[in-house]
């Protein structure tokens, strides 16, 4: 096959894929009835509706406010975080580093039952404060709570921008300014800070758009009191009304992709400003780390507490509660221990179903998505042309719909087009949904292996005779196997964590352990939703640990 | 073999004119070296020759085969070329062993294994790396990554080898004796080749003819004495050797002759001047063949020592006078205060 077919193919499928669900959620926003309802007309009613619903801009606003405030926690901290753990002699570094990063590898779902049971009204902190103080000094169920445990759970990300742009940053520029005379702190301020301000305010941006896709903190905190996003309004929305109204939730679709296209188009303009940045690289010297004397304990003291609350206290409060009968005040942990609850998982077959089907989806899917990815970078890949950036494009897009979103429009997908229908309840729905949704992230993972790859490498096999196609066969592929064999690892935690996607595929045979939780809570079966939840994290847990001891980065 | 002919190659990088409209022949058997300063283009038109850069005008063909023609929309992908390179950084493919990499291309071409280990052998044993097949690239020196590199050009036994700064990762005691190496190998085995290089005295040693680039275009081009001896621009008298260069008048130029007056003494050359009397002149001469005199004479000029450096196997002397900065090479040191420094009429080239 010559290479000008495989780049069209390749191309062509990869523009199917984005675009189809995608115009079919906006087609559907201007229909006044469902897309397979007879008597479905052009019209606007569908928006007019929406707009006029007081509900929608509750949500709305209320979306805006938590994004805002999950930034104004998240950067600072994150930042601050960043320059103690790469600038300053924190005891124990490198034990912190994984540990840091774990709430973003933990399902969301996950991390807020944790919290519901462990510092909910009746939960196992709470009660042991209640037993100590009399009463429970706060209250979970709050617009305000909502918004910290936002926030906090968020700092990851922030520092991981920060801590990789002030690793970037030459140290001769900081050595120069300790050479003129500035102390540590005012090198900090005067000559890092500034350096890496690009790289915060990308992270800022990126935290306010990920409170965009915020779904299941607020469905599970914020439902108790009422409080509605974007994302939870549409989920209420499926029953909302009795009947199936695709058009509403086409609209209030659209109305979210009109918040987070431009903000994913501001974080590229953004992270390219902060690359430039970051070009300026030092001779790879390790520096003195900033001496903290007195303060050492205490800046290891707060990211302890940090850690103990967004990681220990909900982890532990799930792992806990899976392993009791029940909890309540004055109950006695020896008397109700049990194990019941992981027997009973072996009683549902869709719960069986559902652990097989994340296994599967992260291994074998995960190995299949990562194979569409390299398909499509190396398409990409040195290819001097125009058409590249289309492809920057079209790979962005997903990313501007949040997984409940592309999840709804993928079902729309199966059920709009015949000869797909019958895949709709197979787990090909499910890996075609991921694999759209991390689209974007999986492209960063493998083109960050391709860009390593010297040119040189090919343009010897070229002008040996090797064709382009058989050039990547030979030569590039084989040079970035330990790189793919990484994005597996990575797309496999994803996959596995992975919850919001799955809820509107969620049927027989298409059970995942993360849209599992989400319909169980429903139900109030919070035994059977904490002991899978655990199920969920030793997974991760395992994936986690393999990818530390590979040496693997975190990070793409 | 067939010649190589390269006629009014232009290439642009974007909005940068790299090759500015290059002719060039390579007969079969002859050595060229591209020479230049960095950012002539160089190494451009070596990878345009290869098939890895397009340009967007003029031909480069092969015997009868045409690799490239802009007028007839004729483009040889690089892999149709059967051309060998030797890239800069050797580019071995670090997941094959010495053996794989230099037999890659006979795979692509189809030939039997037997006969493929026999030829691979074969190159590895007159490249004297014949005990290392088994190899990886990391686990050799510089100096046989780039043999192997070489080799790997070599095997298919291509109708030009094209060497991009094949030494120039080499330290310089390694590169001399690569330097020697390198010309007796292309010459026993009566190879074309176009060698890249920015070192003059390589470019001098390994090539049967020169060729000199300056800003895209070829400043002139002849067997390495005639670069040397007889520069027809000031770029290429100033690129080639060590010289000093001086500011005169210009009083006269006739016959291929000129005088100019230096500090109110009239210095005679070898003129290659356009311009008329009373114009500004530039003269290019040799650090060798400026020579120290015990009194005054014709093309000489009195000048104050300034420095004397001791070199090892000689003294470099600098002399000043106003802003004019003179090196000369003597055998033994001389006593500080004013001297006569001749400037011989058959080695200064006046501009």
């Amino acid at each position: 096959m010559p290479i000008v077919a495989y780049r069209l193919l390749v191309l062509g499928l990869t523009t199917l894929a984005v675009v189809a669900p995608l115009s079919l959620v906006i087609y559907q926003s201007f229909l006044t009835a469902p897309f397979f309802d007879p008597s479905a007309k052009a019209g606007l009613l569908a928006y007019s509706f929406v707009l006029a619903d007081s509900d929608f801009w509750q949500a709305f606003w209320t979306t805006i406010a938590i994004a805002g405030g999950m930034a104004i926690i998240a950067v600072p901290l994150g930042a601050l975080l960043a320059f103690l753990m790469v600038r300053t002699d924190v005891p124990g570094r490198q034990y912190l580093e994984p540990l840091i990063l774990i709430p973003i590898f933990v399902s969301a779902v996950v991390i807020a039952f944790g919290y519901v049971v462990a510092i909910g009204p009746v939960g196992i902190l709470s009660t042991m404060a209640k037993d100590i103080l009399g009463f429970v000094p706060w209250n979970l169920y709050s617009l305000l709570a909502l918004i910290v445990i936002a926030g906090l759970t968020h700092v990851p990300h922030v520092y991981l921008y920060s801590a990789a742009a002030l690793r970037g940053l030459s140290t001769d520029l900081e050595e120069a300014a300790r050479v003129s005379g500035a102390n540590p702190f005012r090198v900090a301020l005067n000559v890092s800070l500034p350096m890496i301000l690009p790289a915060i305010l990308f992270a800022g941006v990126l935290v306010f758009f990920l409170g965009f896709e915020l779904f299941g903190l607020p469905l599970v905190l914020g439902d108790p009191q009422d409080v509605l996003v974007l994302s939870t309004y549409l989920y209420k929305l499926t029953n909302k009304l009795g009947v199936p109204s695709y058009q509403l939730m086409a609209v209030v679709v659209v109305a979210i992709i009109a918040v987070t296209a431009p903000l994913v188009f501001m974080q590229r303009l953004l992270l390219r400003q902060a690359q430039r940045y970051v070009s300026v690289r030092g001779k790879g010297l390790k520096t003195q780390p900033l001496r903290l004397h007195g303060w050492r304990w205490i800046a290891f003291g707060a990211i302890a507490f940090w850690l103990f609350v967004t990681v220990v206290v909900p982890l532990s409060g799930i792992t806990l509660r899976s392993f009791v009968v029940t909890w309540g005040e004055g109950v006695k942990l020896r008397d109700v221990l049990t194990l019941d609850h992981y027997r009973e998982l072996t009683d549902y077959p869709n719960v069986i179903r559902g652990i097989i089907n994340t296994l599967g989806i992260g291994v074998i899917g995960g190995a299949v998505s990562v194979a569409c990815y390299t398909a499509i970078a190396l398409a990409v890949h040195r290819w001097n042309s125009g058409w590249t950036r289309l492809v920057d494009y079209l790979v962005m897009v997903p990313r501007a719909m949040p997984g409940l979103v592309a999840g709804l429009a993928l079902l729309w997908v199966f059920l709009f087009v015949p000869f797909l229908s019958p895949l709709k309840s197979t787990m090909f729905s499910i890996w075609l949904a991921y694999s759209i949704v991390w689209l974007a992230y999986g492209m960063r993972l493998v083109s960050g292996t391709l860009l390593q790859v010297a040119p040189e490498l090919e343009e010897a096999a070229r002008t040996a005779g090797a064709d382009d196609l058989r050039t990547k066969r030979d030569v590039t592929v084989p040079l970035i196997k330990y790189g793919m064999l990484a994005s597996w690892l990575l797309i496999f935690l994803i996959f596995v964590r992975e919850y919001s996607t799955g809820i509107y595929l969620l049927g027989p045979g298409t059970e995942v352990i993360g849209s599992l939780l989400v319909s169980l809570w429903g139900t109030g079966a919070v035994d059977l939703v904490s002991a899978l939840s655990v199920v969920n994290v030793v997974m991760i847990g395992v994936g986690l640990a393999v990818a530390v001891r590979l040496g693997v980065r975190l990070h793409g | 073999m067939a010649e190589l002919v390269v006629k009014d190659v232009a290439l642009r990088l974007g909005d940068n004119e790299i090759l500015k409209g290059v002719s060039l022949t390579v007969p079969a058997g002859e050595v060229v070296a591209l020479l230049g300063p960095s950012g002539s283009g160089k190494t451009t038109l070596l990878r345009a020759i290869a098939g890895l850069e397009t340009p967007h005008a003029g031909s480069i063909a092969i015997g009868n085969t045409l690799f490239f023609d802009a007028a007839r929309g004729v483009e040889l992908p690089a892999e149709e070329r059967g051309l060998g390179l030797v890239f800069q950084s050797y580019a071995l493919w670090p997941h094959r062993t010495v053996f794989d990499n230099v037999a890659y291309g006979l795979k692509l071409r189809g030939v039997p294994a037997a006969e493929t280990k026999a030829r691979v052998e074969k190159t590895l044993s007159q490249i004297g790396l014949g005990h290392l097949a088994a190899r990886f690239p990391h686990q050799l020196s510089g100096g046989q990554q780039q043999r192997v590199a070489i080799a790997r050009a070599l095997v298919y036994e291509p109708p030009v080898i094209l060497l991009d700064e094949p030494l120039s990762n080499l330290d310089a005691k390694l590169r001399e004796e690569a330097r020697a190496w390198l010309r007796t190998l292309i010459v026993t085995l009566g190879l074309s080749a176009i060698h890249v290089t920015h070192d003059q005295v390589e470019a001098m040693a390994i090539a049967d003819r020169i060729v000199l680039l300056d800003a895209g275009i070829i400043a002139q081009e002849g067997p390495p004495t005639a670069l040397y001896n007889e520069p027809v621009t000031l770029f290429s008298a100033e690129f080639m050797g060590s010289n000093n260069r001086l500011e005169g008048k210009l009083l006269e130029s006739s016959g291929g002759r000129a005088t100019i007056e230096l500090f109110g003494e009239r210095l005679i050359g070898a003129s290659r001047i356009r311009g008329s009397a009373g114009a500004k002149a530039t003269g290019i001469i040799r650090i060798e063949r400026v020579r120290c005199a015990s009194g005054p004479g014709p093309n000489r000029v009195k000048m104050q020592l300034k420095t004397s450096m001791y070199l090892g196997e000689r003294w470099e002397l600098v002399f000043a006078r106003d802003t004019l900065t003179i090196r000369a090479y003597a055998s033994a040191p001389l006593e500080p205060g004013e001297h006569f420094i001749e400037f011989p009429a058959e080695a200064l080239w006046l501009f």
